[in-house]
């Protein structure tokens, strides 16, 4: 739910609703219509929306890439879908939680250059598909989005492969079996 | 050709299985806390901990560290399993396909749910066989009774278990450095028994981690 309007029905066993407050609520009640149209847009042309999105990345990027190629397009998937919830929701807490996973997973397997291509091309297909004044209730979320997966900063303060201060250390093993490991 | 459509197995596309608000739910009627397969979950207040340290001391005394540790291996066996089965189901592919970073990232996301604190590991060491595991805020750290020594029994315990159960076979764990005694974080060495033979003398006479390590790597 919206933190403001969770901290406004949360606000209910102390007092009823001010003027100001049933506004909050009523303004997202109004919009719901709206939510609801673009969401079932998304969820309805989600194929139409990201083939040639990635039809375009294929053609930017070498066939030797394929693998990661994949892998950025379902990371992909995930975000259109983050943000798809989170426009319905109006929650953008809902979506910065689940965008830290989506980083995290774009740090580990390298996808940062192929995502810098990936999202403002998925932008212009969402602009086109869902025109200026559908977008723009899908836009803060959106931003919010590509932005925390195309900005330089790690995903967490700390990282799952940690190599600090000692002597360098080879590229951790990715494999999970820690049979030869030990 | 990389097609969209095919990707969509079944329509999903995995995310973050542990995801706080979608791993931990609530059955209101029946006043349980349960995680999203169903299985009970329960939230233990400070005090409890606090409860569990003091009445260890009382009766067993000296014995309280091996005791807690034991109840780390028991459950770090049975986490493993069941942790391994949840990403199995829920990734539709056998745990040992799954990508080393993808693994790790799901188990920091899941100690992180469970209120364990944070966890990382460092693989700086890992081409001498060593890995250490570490664990910031941990409840175990914060609410023992001074010791002068680390403290983490429990999950000395749980990660020994588990980290034998995923390479398969045994490895010792050893806690090197501890937030009780003002460290930045609790750091689990985790290697072959005969690797860390002489490391808990190193910890007792009490030298920094990065001693250790020196002493180990050097």
């Amino acid at each position: 739910m919206h933190p403001a309007l969770e901290s406004v029905f949360n606000e209910a066993e102390s007092r009823y609703l001010n003027a100001n407050e049933l506004n909050i609520v009523g303004g997202y009640v109004e919009s719901i219509p709206d939510r609801l149209e673009i969401y079932r847009i998304l969820r309805d042309e989600e194929v139409n929306i990201l083939q040639p999105v990635v039809d375009q990345l294929q053609q930017k990027f070498p066939a030797s890439e394929a693998k990661r190629l994949e892998r950025s397009t379902k990371n992909g998937i995930l975000s259109l879908r983050t943000c798809a919830m989170g426009m319905l929701l109006n929650d953008q807490g809902y979506v910065q939680e689940r965008i830290q996973w989506i980083k995290q997973t774009q740090k580990n397997n390298s996808l940062e250059d192929i995502d810098q291509v990936f999202y403002p091309l998925l932008e212009q297909q969402l602009n086109k598909t869902l025109g200026n004044l559908k977008m723009k209730l899908l836009q803060d979320i959106f931003q919010q989005v590509q932005s925390a997966l195309l900005s330089d900063e790690s995903s967490s303060s700390s990282s799952s492969v940690n190599s600090s201060s000692s002597p360098a250390a080879p590229d951790p093993v990715d494999e999970l079996n820690l049979e030869s490991l030990f | 050709m990389i097609s969209v459509a095919d990707l969509l197995v079944d329509g999903r596309i995995p995310g973050n299985y542990f995801a706080t608000d979608a791993y931990v739910r609530s059955d209101l009627e029946l006043g349980l806390l349960e995680n999203r397969r169903g299985d009970r979950l329960l939230a233990i207040p400070d005090t409890l901990i606090r409860a569990i340290y003091a009445g260890l001391e009382k009766e067993t005394g000296q014995a309280t560290r091996l005791v807690l540790f034991n109840c780390g291996r028991w459950w770090g066996k049975n986490f493993y399993a069941r942790f391994g089965e949840e990403l199995t189901d829920y990734y539709g592919s056998p745990l040992a396909e799954m990508s080393m970073s993808d693994f790790i990232q799901s188990l920091k996301q899941c100690w992180l749910t469970h209120g364990w604190g944070t966890f990382d590991l460092d693989q700086t060491y890992q081409h001498r066989g060593f890995l250490i595991v570490k664990v910031t805020h941990s409840p175990f750290a914060s609410h023992s009774p001074n010791m002068s020594r680390p403290v983490c029994f429990l999950e000395t315990g749980v990660f020994s278990s588990f980290f034998s159960q995923l390479a398969g076979r045994e490895v010792n764990c050893i806690q090197i450095s501890c937030e009780s005694q003002g460290s930045d974080s609790n750091r689990f060495l985790i290697g072959l028994p005969d690797r860390l033979q002489g490391v808990s003398e190193m910890v007792d006479a009490k030298l920094s981690h990065e001693e250790i390590m020196g002493k180990l790597c050097g």
